[in-house]
Parts: C-alpha cells; sequence; structure tokens
C-alpha cells in the first residue's frame, strides 16, 4: 500500500527509492575521492607501474565477470517481482547471493597471495591505495549479500512479502552501483 | 506499456557486458601505446557503466530528480578532480 508517508517528491517516486539515490549519491563521493586520489597520486608520484605490475588481472577478469553475472540475476529478481512471482525472485536472489561470495571468495585468495609474496598496505603507495579501494568495495559488496539474502528468507518465508518486496529495486539499485563501481576500480587498479 | 518496453532484454546486456569485459582485457594486452591503450580501456568502461545505468539501473526511465540527485555528486568530483591537478600533478 502506497501512503504519504512512502511518496515523495510530487507524489511520484517512492520515498525508499528516493533515500537509496541519496545514499547513493554520497556513495559516489566517497569512492569517487578514493578513486580521484588515486589518480592523482599516480600521475604525481613514480614508481606505480612496477608495483601494479604484482596484481592479478587474470584473477580480477574473473571476479568481473562474477560481478556482471550477479548484476543480471539482481535484476532479474526485480523483474520477478514486479511481475509477482516471489519463487523465480527468491531464486534469483539466491543466485547473487552466491555469486557475491563467490567474488569475496575470490578477492580473498587474491589478497592471501598477495600478502604471501610480501606486498601489504605499507609497501609502497600503490599497495596502500590497492587495499583501501578493492577492500571498501568488498566491505560494500557484503553489506549487499547480507541485504540480499535477507531479501531472500523473506521471500522464501512469504510472510509480508507484499510490504517487503519493493526492497528488491531499492537492494538492486545498491547492487548495480557497487558493480560500477568496479567497473571502474578493475582498469584503474589491473589494467592501467 | 509493452512487456518487452518495460522490461528490455537483460541477457542481451549482459552478453554486451562480456563482450565489452573481453574487449577492455584485448586493449590492456595487445601492443598498442600506452596512452591509447588507457583511453580505449576507460572509453570500454564508461560504456559498460552506463549499460549497467542506464538498463539495469533502469534510469533511462526515470525522473529528472534522480539524473540531479546522481548528477550533482558527479559534477562536483570532476570539478574536485580538475582542480586539483595544479596542486598535486604539477607540484615540484
Amino acid at each position: 500500500m502506497t501512503t504519504a508517508a512512502t511518496v515523495a517528491a510530487g507524489g511520484r517516486i517512492p520515498s525508499g527509492k528516493l533515500a537509496i539515490w541519496w545514499f547513493l549519491a554520497s556513495e559516489i563521493m566517497t569512492f569517487g575521492g578514493l578513486l580521484a586520489a588515486f589518480v592523482l597520486c599516480r600521475f604525481a608520484g613514480g614508481g606505480w607501474e612496477d608495483q601494479a605490475a604484482h596484481v592479478n588481472a587474470r584473477i580480477a577478469a574473473v571476479n568481473t565477470l562474477v560481478l556482471l553475472t550477479s548484476s543480471l540475476s539482481m535484476v532479474q529478481a526485480h523483474r520477478a517481482v514486479e511481475e509477482g512471482s516471489r519463487g523465480r525472485a527468491a531464486t534469483f536472489l539466491l543466485i547473487t547471493v552466491l555469486l557475491g561470495l563467490t567474488f569475496l571468495g575470490v578477492k580473498g585468495f587474491e589478497y592471501s597471495r598477495e600478502i604471501e609474496h610480501g606486498f601489504t598496505p605499507s609497501t609502497a603507495p600503490f599497495w596502500s591505495f590497492y587495499y583501501g579501494l578493492t577492500g571498501l568495495h568488498a566491505l560494500h559488496v557484503l553489506a549487499g549479500v547480507l541485504a540480499n539474502a535477507a531479501l531472500w528468507i523473506a521471500a522464501l518465508r512469504g510472510r509480508g512479502w507484499a510490504r517487503v518486496a519493493p526492497r528488491v529495486e531499492y537492494a538492486g539499485l545498491y547492487w548495480h552501483f557497487v558493480d560500477v563501481v568496479w567497473i571502474f576500480l578493475f582498469p584503474l587498479v589491473y589494467l592501467s | 506499456m509493452s512487456d518487452t518496453a518495460r522490461f528490455p532484454s537483460y541477457v542481451a546486456i549482459w552478453s554486451w557486458l562480456v563482450a565489452l569485459l573481453v574487449v577492455g582485457l584485448m586493449c590492456a594486452f595487445l601492443p598498442f601505446g600506452k596512452a591509447m591503450a588507457i583511453f580505449l580501456i576507460f572509453t570500454v568502461a564508461v560504456a559498460k557503466a552506463f549499460l549497467v545505468a542506464r538498463h539495469y539501473m533502469h534510469l533511462r526511465s526515470e525522473s529528472l530528480l534522480i539524473y540531479a540527485i546522481a548528477g550533482l555528486p558527479v559534477l562536483l568530483l570532476i570539478g574536485l578532480t580538475i582542480a586539483l591537478v595544479p596542486d598535486i600533478v604539477f607540484r615540484r
């Protein structure tokens, strides 16, 4: 049910959606500021390319594919909600959660290899940025996994689903944003 | 509104994203000049981000208010970065 409290901005945009876009705007500044600092410091200081050569672009490319695929399953979950299919929504949410966990697992494996080879945040400025940027991104993936898992459980139970269902779209917006951040992080850290 | 108009082919968009991922990787590993490779890699990244934002985040059917909320920090960020270039990059 749509009430006055849940609708904002001329009665057209649900307040939940408006709130998640405000949140994403702040996230743009957070990640954007860090990415801009990375680019500027890289231009300003030398020797970064030697350090950047040690990251594993192949593993990161696989992780990019995982995240892009999770965006597909997330948007399919939203579509299932719009079509009123709770069962399909639950299935796609579960796939998204599993892909998110896969991303985190691969990232953990990558970290362990790098630390094993002696590349820690204190090794060089590149590694400080590397762990800061990818670590913050991984925390966002973890938050998305938890939100999607909560929605998956709600979809499985079915009780109160009508009230919860619109949140799949909001969780999806967040999840796709995290994907967009990675789309820029991947070439910046691993390819350039 | 038809179902196709409301829901674009998400699988087709995913296929484009994967194709662009492959193109981006090829740009990084093929023997282009450094500047050209970086330009191509980031052009591909912008194209991927555009596809996700437009189709998966449904920006193509959003109101001006949402564009304003999302666009303002992007503009601020670009301005901030450009303003810092003389201080950080050219400071010796």
